[in-house]
């Protein structure tokens, strides 16, 4: 079955970034797909590369990334929701002449079109916030 | 079409009281997060309805220490059984 | 995208506008379906209704005025809007007090509404 997965919270403030995770990460290992995982709004925050955790404390963004790449994983983020957080990927820094690019290069800028894609194209979509 | 509701906020949220005007018969109730709270206070899991499906997350449920051995209405998966219960389900509606 | 592919949408908007982003992620998603041309109901539950009442200005607080965003969602391809008819009751308010015209929708048609809906979308 194909799902697409919705993130509307940051990490560590609130646990829903953490259970989307924990559930993307089943659904992948129960034989299931992931269409597209979709970062809104706070969500945004959970494709920021350049976020460093505590020792023994888990990073978030990092677990995303490597989730994404080990299955190859479609992952988008709101391109108005990402700007304005301080996510950029090397185009949008260049465009708005901004000193680092934050984006994990595993995830893609999009627009909310890509949302409305994913809710056609998917079996299941799930909101996390 | 049945839809699985999931609630993740505690009770003083009022999520559930927002959500059941709108649950049909047969649909499904998963508490996760802090929403397994609704779990845990027998004056409210008591008064569950029974033709609906009533369902707390184990990880959510152990991680607050909340042991519900004794409470019948309140079927407890894991996240294995969420996914399979995703697609049994038409739909999934969460309120948060 | 497969243009052929039609798909109902349903948005719960169930927050107040300005205390959070929620109703403005809500209405720009909708935007977004409507513009890919899906079947959109657009429903304002609990206190989503408050963003529909007459005479806001958001200016001074520095954000954009939901309301008068909302007088024109038909233009935008949003034509099935609904009102929770409990929800502008308890608050003592009536339809008159709301920028547009809508069906004021009891808790049975919301649950007709909900179950022929493909994708539900609820902030």
């Amino acid at each position: 079955m194909k799902f697409t997965i919705v993130v509307y919270a940051a990490p560590y403030s609130s646990q829903a970034a953490a259970t989307a995770f924990n559930f993307s990460k089943t659904l992948l290992s129960e034989g299931h797909e992931i269409y597209r995982l979709f970062f809104f709004s706070d969500g945004a925050h959970n494709t920021n590369k350049l976020a460093t955790v505590p020792q023994g404390e888990t990073n978030l963004q990092a677990s995303w990334d490597d989730l994404i790449r080990d299955y190859d994983l479609d992952s988008a983020v709101c391109v108005s929701s990402a700007i304005k957080r301080g996510i950029v990927d090397k185009q949008e820094a260049e465009r708005h002449e901004l000193s680092a690019v934050s984006l994990f290069e595993s995830s893609d800028i999009a627009g909310l079109g890509q949302l409305i894609d994913a809710a056609i194209n998917s079996d299941r979509l799930l909101n996390f916030g | 079409m049945s839809t699985l509701h999931t609630i993740s906020k505690s009770p003083k949220s009022q999520l559930l009281s927002e959500c059941l005007p709108l649950v049909n018969k047969g649909d499904g109730i998963l508490f996760i997060e802090d929403g397994v709270y609704y779990c845990a206070n027998s004056k409210v899991s008591d008064d569950f309805e029974s033709d609906v499906t009533w369902y707390g997350l184990k990880e959510d449920l152990d991680a607050r220490g909340l042991k519900l051995d004794d409470i019948k209405t309140i079927k407890i998966i894991n996240y294995q059984i969420f996914v399979e219960m995703c697609e049994e389900f038409d739909k999934v509606i969460s309120w948060f | 995208m497969n243009a052929t592919q039609k798909q109902t949408f349903t948005f719960i908007s169930r927050t107040a506008p300005y205390g959070s982003n929620r109703p403005q992620l809500c209405l720009d998603t909708a935007l977004a379906a409507a513009v890919f041309e899906q079947q959109v109901n657009y429903l304002f539950m609990e206190d989503g209704v408050y963003q529909l009442l007459k005479n806001q200005d958001a200016e001074a607080i520095h954000t954009k005025t939901i309301g008068r965003i909302l007088e024109t969602l038909n233009l935008y391809g949003i034509e099935s809007i609904y009102v929770c008819k409990e929800s502008l009751e308890s608050r003592g308010l009536l339809l008159g007090d709301l920028v547009i015209e809508s069906k004021l929708t009891n808790a049975n048609e919301l649950k007709t509404l909900l179950n022929s809906s493909d994708t539900v979308i609820n902030l």
